[in-house]
């Protein structure tokens, strides 16, 4: 069994490391799917359906194809498919044109005639639910309708004193990739080599050959270097297909990445997510119940469902009944950490609402009904809320709150509110590295996973030097390609519980069967030897050793080829965390300004120190974007999205991105644990509490716009919302 | 993009001749900071673009204690530029506050000035909406958040110039060059409501050229801009004010008050100006005729937000003049 090395022993593991791939992704040496230019390749466009809902009764690629410079033209949709004639979202891809240059192909799709039949669309849920609605699908517009039950809900709720009741919501959010969807692809003979911008390139691999009936041998998929994909690129993508056929077609290599708009209308979002919420709690502040109506669309796709109350803390009578609605909008799909930052935000709002009426300090609420700790009293290494939220407190300066609303006179408020997260995360067990060590010394760890740009490159390198004791420049690293063993796709923050695992174990193997080539030159028995600062020395004081590459001249012309396979024992499941937010409100003008956010959160065993810490503050910006910034808005007439760009797609900039303090806690012990999710859950929900505490008024929607913050302070005015 | 001719004026007669020369749409290219966009959206389909680069691009004292400013200056270096700085804060503030640090760099004042609306239903191609000859406003209906909460329509746009509110506000004047020769207009008197002119938002003809901004010298008055902005990166003013005031002694002697991002044309108020002409600058001044400012909005059916926004931004820029605490 393989084992992580002692913590006083470790030279790389814990430390923050510079990333591997930092150089080159500066100077712009980084070859990303968008950066491959293959000899005479041509560019690819798609024609989106301008249309929401329509059937496709005719597609006339004629004067296109004759258009100068163009090479291919496809038709993607077939009039005579039935249902599959059908787009039913604006952008849904209807044809593609390759051409000698990107604006030659723009201008031809724009040639394309096509037969559209215009069908009734859906802009809105509440569109969708009214009982005369046109349907998306033939099977109604509501689906997944779900009832969980915990305890007696209504029996609570009628005895109970403080009840508190509202309807929360949070928005649409698209992932917006700054490299957007696509890849390059080149046959030769009949056999692909596919360039994707992906988060999983065998997961690309078997879907591009089985969309296109080839053996998936003759695939090759090909990940560098990536720009985000946030959940956006797990799975397969039809775009590459497209770009497979038109390289066929022209028999030519060929580029198809998305447009901005594009990938804002079509590569998934996280969908949207309502609760009406009744909570109850005791005059002692224990929560009693929670009785909760949700629903949410994720388009024209399921997948809108998140679960409440957010199992952080305990409602012991608990009641969820859900519904995904259907509209004409373009289909979710997982965007980092699923369902949490919705759950979490509904939840923790309704705790600070109860708070407020309890007139309990909301940080002492959240500690008096978290889960509970074990039998033993112990609360488990990754639920560790209790430790937690004090440590955050502490640095956030919560012992200076004040009660919900800024009694200082001015417009500017200040305030503070906070928010816990819990995820889970497991090692995939059907990982595979191979490690190879030659006979000049160079070691090479060959993977099948793939950087995302969370930094996993780097943990390969450095799991495999500190396996054999040489420094990080010392190894190769080979990822992000199909050619490599196996390893799962980059999703639900499992990498690095996959990753290092394997490559721990396939660097030992290889590390062991270097000790048996050269134990006899250093007269002891392989297991008596270790891998050090270069060397490979008898362990003990005093004993005999050698260089790594003498020793590795001892392999003649041999070189070690180790496999290896994940094992149990050198990962864990599961992190918690929480968050605290500092905010100025300006209630002149509705502006929210984030000044700092704080962030305790486990890590397990740190392999990267510095790259952990950049997966926390990358969360947490991206929580931000969703707390005051990012909202797919489609026009509420013609189902059409009118910010696909970034300019009225708001993100947050260098200037809006406040002090982020982040603590990680490490638990050497616990193995590697992932951690790409669970920093991005609590943001939202710890800003719109200190929001409320701020403004003394709450605002249940995202994102807290300048619009939505003056709405509900004018509502107060008006007759109050507390 | 489709495809077009590229012209290089060295000057502004070459300029003249090549936009009026026939052979399809002809338009001036500047910073490109807008153009550019308008043809990789579809938007704007010009068959030839005249690089107006060559223009005068400096910064000149004029006689009278004035600035005349050239149309090529960039934004970038308006905003660094000390006399203006001085005399005109009102204008480097609002210089300042564009875009991003790339967009003001290339961007030039006669770009900021000329350049067309943000609606979202123009920019995007599949909305055929009024100003492209389509038959409705979409925003009427639609998503209006971001539109006019001034003006009778037909379309709401708002005018997305941060420079043509303070120069309206400092009673600015337009050199204009064309075919014919040429001419000075007030700035007030460039831009053009929608029903006087649906597909333009000024009275520039096609072969015209806006060569110059000529400030008169400010004398007494205090001038400032207050901009309101989500965002603090990137992003466009939810609203904003620049105001000109003129203060004798304790009192307000003459005031010019314009709002910004609140209607398709710079928005002057002269209830928020009477207001203020007479009284002493106090905050209490300030808020009445801010009151006043927006006493007569009619905001659409998502941007009675805006309102408060566009008042918050005149009593502030009013405070702001006065030297006053702003918040």
């Amino acid at each position: 069994m393989a084992s992580w090395p002692p913590s006083a022993e470790r030279s790389l593991i814990g430390k923050s490391i510079k990333r591997l791939d930092g150089p080159v992704k500066t100077q712009g040496a980084a070859k990303y799917a968008y950066d491959i230019n293959r000899p005479g390749m041509l560019f690819a466009r798609l024609l989106g359906s301008p249309h929401p809902h329509a059937r496709i009764r005719a597609i006339d690629l004629s004067a296109a194809e004759k258009h100068p410079g163009v090479r291919a033209a496809l038709g993607l949709i077939d009039p005579a498919a039935g249902e599959a004639a059908k787009v039913r979202y604006q952008g849904e891809e209807v044809a593609a044109v390759a051409a000698v240059s990107e604006e030659a192909a723009e201008d031809a799709i724009r040639l394309i005639k096509v037969d559209y039949e215009v069908l009734p669309h859906l802009a809105t849920v509440e569109q969708a639910m009214r009982p005369e609605a046109p349907l998306v699908f033939p099977k109604g517009n509501v689906s997944q309708i779900s009832e969980r039950v915990e305890g007696n809900v209504d029996e609570a709720l009628g005895k109970a004193t403080i009840v508190v009741e509202g309807q929360y919501s949070t928005q649409v959010q698209t992932h917006t990739s700054l490299e957007t969807h696509g890849g390059v692809c080149e046959w030769e003979g009949d056999k692909l080599t596919a360039w994707v911008s992906t988060q999983a390139v065998h997961g690309a691999r078997d879907g591009i050959a089985k969309a296109l009936g080839v053996p998936q041998a003759n695939v090759r998929v090909i990940t560098d270097y990536m720009g985000g994909g946030f959940g956006s690129k797990l799975g397969f993508d039809r775009q590459v297909v497209v770009c497979a056929r038109l390289a066929k077609a022209a028999n030519a290599a060929v580029k198809l990445m998305l447009s901005r708009k594009e990938e804002h209308l079509v590569t998934g979002n996280r969908p949207s997510a309502y609760a009406k919420v009744k909570a109850a709690a005791d005059p002692s502040g224990k929560f009693l119940a929670f009785d909760a109506e949700t629903w949410g669309t994720g388009g024209a796709g399921q997948g809108a469902g998140f679960s409440v109350p957010y199992p952080v803390y305990v409602f012991p009578n608990r009641r969820q009944r859900h519904r995904d609605v259907y509209i004409n909008a373009g289909p979710q799909r997982a965007f980092r950490a699923p369902g949490h930052p919705q759950a979490c935000f509904v939840t923790e709002i309704v705790i600070d609402e109860l708070a407020d009426r309890l007139r309990i300090d909301p940080l002492e609420l959240r500690m008096r009904n978290l889960q509970p700790a074990d039998a033993t009293g112990v609360d488990a290494p990754n639920r560790q809320w209790r430790k937690y939220f004090p440590m955050g407190a502490e640095k956030i300066g919560w012992s200076k709150r004040h009660p919900t609303g800024d009694a200082t006179a001015g417009p500017i408020k200040r305030g503070l509110g906070c928010a816990a997260n819990i995820w889970a995360g497991a090692g995939n067990p059907q990982t595979r590295a191979a490690c190879e060590i030659l006979p000049d010394g160079s070691v090479t760890m060959r993977i099948g996973t793939q950087d995302i740009g969370t930094g996993t490159r780097t943990l390969v390198g450095m799991i495999t030097a500190e396996t054999m004791g040489l420094p990080l420049e010392g190894v190769h690293v080979a990822i992000g390609d199909t050619n490599y063993p196996f390893a799962p796709g980059s999703g639900g923050s499992i990498t690095v519980g996959s990753v290092s695992p394997t490559v721990r174990v396939a660097a030992e193997a290889a590390r062991d069967a270097l000790f048996a080539k050269v134990a006899a030159t250093l007269g002891a028995e392989p297991t008596a030897l270790e891998a050090k600062g270069g060397r490979i020395a008898v362990k003990g004081a005093g004993g005999k050793s050698m260089a790594w590459r003498e020793a590795c001249k001892l392999l003649g012309t041999e070189p070690i080829n180790a496999p290896g396979q994940w094992e149990k024992g050198l990962s864990d499941v599961g992190t918690s965390g929480v968050q605290f937010a500092d905010v100025e409100v300006d209630i002149e003008t509705g502006v929210t300004r984030v000044k700092k956010i704080v962030c305790v959160q486990d890590a397990g065993m740190i392999v990267d120190r510095l790259t952990a810490e950049s997966q926390c503050i990358g969360g947490i910006i991206m929580g931000l974007g969703f707390a005051l910034y990012e909202h797919r808005i489609l026009d509420r007439n013609t189902a059409q999205m009118v910010n696909p760009n970034m300019e009225f797609y708001l993100l947050p900039g260098m200037s809006d991105i406040p002090t982020i303090d982040v603590t990680l806690v490490d638990q050497p012990d616990r193995g590697v644990v992932g951690l790409g999710e669970p920093p991005t859950i609590s943001t939202a929900a710890a800003v719109a509490n200190a929001v409320a505490n701020a403004i003394g008024v709450r605002v249940r929607t995202l994102p807290l716009t300048p619009e939505a913050v003056l709405t509900a302070l004018e509502q107060e005015r008006a007759g109050g919302t507390l | 993009m489709k495809a077009f001719a590229y012209v290089k004026a060295a000057g502004e007669k070459q300029a003249i001749a090549a936009l009026a020369a026939p052979g399809g749409k002809a338009l001036p290219l500047a910073g490109g900071m807008d153009l550019i966009g308008l043809m990789k959206d579809y938007v704007a389909q010009p068959d030839r673009l005249v690089s107006v680069k060559e223009l005068d691009a400096s910064i000149t004292k004029s006689p009278n204690g004035g600035l005349r400013i050239g149309s090529a200056v960039t934004l970038a270096d308006l905003a660094a530029n000390a006399d203006a700085r001085r005399l005109y804060p009102a204008l480097t503030d609002a210089a300042a506050e564009v875009g991003t640090p790339q967009i003001r760099n290339a961007g030039t004042v006669g770009g900021n000035l000329n350049q067309r609306p943000r609606c979202w239903y123009f920019r995007n191609e599949e909305f055929n909406c009024l100003k492209k000859s389509g038959s409705r406003c979409f925003a009427v209906d639609g998503e209006n958040k971001y539109h006019a909460i001034f003006g009778e329509g037909p379309c709401h746009i708002v005018h997305p110039s941060s420079l043509a509110v303070p120069a309206i506000a400092l009673d600015a004047r337009f050199r204009i060059v064309g075919p014919g020769g040429e001419r000075e207009v007030a700035a007030a008197e460039y831009y053009q409501m929608p029903d006087k002119n649906l597909y333009g938002e000024t009275i520039l003809g096609p072969s015209d050229l806006l060569t110059h901004v000529i400030l008169p010298p400010p004398g007494q008055t205090r001038n400032a801009t207050y901009e309101v902005r989500f965002k603090q990166s990137h992003d466009w003013p939810l609203a904003m004010a620049s105001v000109a005031l003129s203060v004798q002694g304790q009192n307000v002697r003459a005031a010019r008050i314009v709002m910004g991002s609140v209607a398709p044309v710079p928005w002057r108020s002269p209830a928020a100006e009477t207001v203020l002409v007479g009284k002493r600058l106090t905050e209490q001044a300030a808020m009445e005729a801010a009151d006043a400012a927006v006493a007569a909005a009619k905001p659409m059916s998502q941007n009675a937000y805006k309102v408060q926004i566009a008042r918050t931004a005149v009593k502030r820029a009013i405070l702001k003049a006065a030297g006053m605490k702003v918040v």
